[in-house]
């Protein structure tokens, strides 16, 4: 099927189908009430074909473009029926899943996450390891039965929910930096996992501290060989700053399209609003031309980096508007369309942060795109 | 156009921009047949040549070129065509009583041609007018880029007499191709600076080290990288959907970004960058003109909030 087709069928399908698809809540909902209608409408888009549009057959898909992928995380979120973040947690996922793990494995495993039956979170930073991923020191230990698996991971979103983790593991020398590093994908119900959720600024549990201790993951499970680690990362870092952007940018757009509807009269300055839809609509169009690369069959690299700080600059351009505009729902407000804007004000602040701060990108960009060299 | 004829037109482009500027550029233009790939694939024609001449700082008569071809005036050497005063886009020509008055730009070519095409406003119709370029008062413009060798353009002649060959033109269309002409311009000679302060961050030594080595300095020039291929993609949209909202906001974006680039560069160039012994003056003049010309950044993105504002309405989005 071709994007055009795809997408008149869909938004056809998503208009006679509003009533099984709609959201139970008002204003945000609880994390809970988003994680299950996340998990519905994945369910309703894959039974109905939608979700395996995009991915290969070898794991339940129906192959062709992954612009389809693209498209559908779009049309749901322009119709407000699944939080993006959220989401869009199988796209960073899964298809390093299908790049490194054992065909058997991601065949096994990837239909569930694309269904919603499975929550798969993502272990990689710890309390000591931040913005500096190849220090980490979670240990992986080879023993006859496998690995075992002691310390701990934090800000892994989600991982109260989820079933397995994406988990990456010190296996080299202490100083083997990214070389000694092997990625594993472990149950998370297996003994000696520990999840202690973290509240965040924004009112949510979205991520947590995660404790192993010896917990025993299958050679099976390995992502890669061992030392793959990095590689594994780096395959999936490009992936969390692409489709899952698209899928933002609808966000970005609806609540700026709504914010005009709403806004006072006076409130807005004619510079400044032009200067924000300016904004979206240049990280829309880096977006897009990103999604077209993917879909060619170029790899992602570190030119996603860019997508990812345009996604920031917009997102608190669009929010810092907000604050503006609707100062009294957002200082004051307590109905659930002001604790939405105020919510999603807070989560705003986050966009310079999470995935690669926004002085990680410029590193980045500094480094492998201008030539500039090591910075020490 | 194919991708390898696409290739061979940019390496032809490459050569003249960088040999030829002014006159000469539009020679080798005429020679290597730019207007015929103008009127075949005007998104190649221009991207390329826009996006060189900005890179190599050389100038040329071809954005009245793109004007006369999205308005349909036939792509004869022989007629100039006359661009709004700087910081406007309204046409350049307006009836007064039963004169029409000129106000304009024009290239340095125009003086060498016998007649000028006039975009003017009559109430709600915008019609071209040819003018003999004799009617019109020429005058070298020094200004703040001398490398441009622009004409201002002005007039005051009886209307009636050049009314039977006044054509309904969409001025609307020849806004669109122009601004994304000048975006890639715009987007050419920032790559250019940025390359000059990389190549300066890397080899200029203070402390020991290469000044790239710094993070004040590298995240710099890292948030200038963003800016110019966040405008880039912006006329990837601006292209695919033709719209003049899109156009608009690309020529705005490019002109922003450009100045921001002007700006960081010069930073990290620091006393050599301020001096006439280095290149960089020649684009950040550049840049600031090319900004004024059909609508600056600022006053588009302003005119873009208020037509937003009154109507409540988000443009509509380039499709995936």
């Amino acid at each position: 099927m071709d994007l055009d087709a795809f997408r008149a069928s869909l938004d056809d399908w998503l208009d006679s189908n509003q009533e099984p698809l709609a959201v139970a809540y008002e204003g945000s909902g609880t994390l809970d009430q988003q994680m299950a209608q996340v998990a519905k409408v994945k369910r309703l888009t894959y039974d109905a074909g939608w979700m395996r549009f995009g991915w290969p057959e070898r794991v339940g898909g129906f192959a062709g473009s992954t612009l389809m992928r693209a498209y559908l995380g779009e049309a749901l979120t322009a119709r407000d029926l699944v939080e993006p973040g959220l989401y869009s947690m199988t796209e960073v996922l899964a298809p390093t899943m299908i790049d490194y793990a054992a065909p058997e494995l991601a065949a096994a495993m990837v239909p569930a996450l694309l269904r919603g039956d499975e929550t798969w979170c993502q272990g990689f930073s710890e309390p000591g390891t931040g913005s500096n991923l190849a220090s980490l020191s979670c240990r992986a230990l080879r023993t006859g039965r496998g690995w075992q698996v002691t310390g701990q991971k934090v800000w892994t979103s989600l991982a109260q929910y989820a079933q397995r983790c994406v988990l990456l593991t010190r296996t080299g020398t202490a100083e083997s930096a990214h070389r000694g590093i092997t990625a594993l994908f472990a149950d998370m119900d297996s003994p000696g996992i520990t999840v202690r959720p973290i509240r965040t600024m924004h009112g949510s549990d979205e991520f947590s501290e995660v404790f192993f201790d010896d917990v025993a993951v299958p050679f099976d499970r390995t992502l890669g060989q061992e030392g793959d680690g990095w590689a594994v990362a780096m395959d999936l870092l490009p992936y969390e700053r692409s489709t899952s952007l698209w899928h933002r940018a609808a966000f970005l757009h609806r609540r700026l399209q709504e914010l005009l509807g709403i806004a006072p009269s006076g409130s807005l300055d004619p510079a400044r609003l032009g200067e924000v839809i300016q904004l979206l609509y240049a990280f829309r169009a880096r977006s897009r031309r990103t999604q077209h690369r993917m879909a060619g069959g170029e790899s992602l690299g570190p030119e996603t980096s860019i997508d990812k700080i345009l996604l920031a600059t917009s997102e608190q351009a669009i929010f810092d508007l907000v604050a503006d505009v609707l100062t009294a729902e957002v200082s004051v407000g307590d109905d659930p369309d002001s604790d939405r804007w105020r919510t999603e004000y807070l989560y705003s602040r986050a966009a310079t942060i999470y995935g690669g701060s926004a002085e990680i990108q410029r590193n980045i960009i500094a480094r492998r795109l201008l030539d500039l060299g090591d910075d020490r | 156009m194919d991708d390898e004829d696409r290739r061979l037109l940019e390496r032809t482009l490459a050569r003249a921009a960088a040999q030829h500027t002014g006159g000469a550029l539009d020679a080798a233009l005429a020679e290597l047949g730019w207007l015929d790939a103008l009127s075949i694939d005007p998104r190649a024609a221009i991207s390329l040549l826009f996006q060189l001449q900005g890179a190599t700082n050389t100038t040329s008569s071809a954005l009245g070129r793109v004007l006369a071809h999205a308005l349909g005036v036939g792509s004869g050497p022989e007629i100039g065509i006359v661009l709004p005063p700087v910081g406007r886009w309204d046409p350049p020509g307006t009836v007064d009583a039963d004169d029409l008055v000129v106000h304009g730009l024009g290239p340095a070519s125009l003086s060498g041609v016998g007649s000028a095409l006039i975009v003017t406003s009559i109430g709600k119709r915008t019609v071209g007018i040819t003018v003999p370029t004799a009617s019109l008062v020429l005058r070298a413009v020094n200004g703040m880029d001398q490398g441009l060798a622009l004409l201002e353009v002005t007039a005051r002649t009886t209307v009636a007499e050049h009314m039977s060959e006044a054509l309904d033109c969409d001025w609307a269309s020849a806004l669109v191709l122009g601004r994304l002409a000048l975006a890639h311009e715009l987007v050419g000679a920032s790559r250019t600076m940025l390359d000059l302060a990389c190549e300066h961050a890397r080899g200029r030594i203070q402390f020991g080290r290469p000044i790239g080595s710094f993070q004040a300095i590298r995240h710099r020039l890292a948030e200038t990288l963003v800016g110019i291929d966040m405008a880039d993609a912006m006329l990837d949209s601006a292209w695919h959907d033709h719209s003049p909202e899109t156009a608009a906001m690309a020529k705005s974006v490019a002109g922003r970004q450009a100045r921001t680039t002007a700006r960081n560069c010069q930073q990290v160039l620091a006393g050599i960058g301020f001096t006439t012994e280095h290149p960089l003056h020649h684009y950040i003049r550049r840049t600031l003109v090319l900004d004024a010309l059909l609508g600056s950044a600022t006053s588009l993105t302003r005119a873009l909030g208020a037509e937003v504002i009154s109507t409540s309405q988000l443009p509509v989005l380039p499709p995936l």
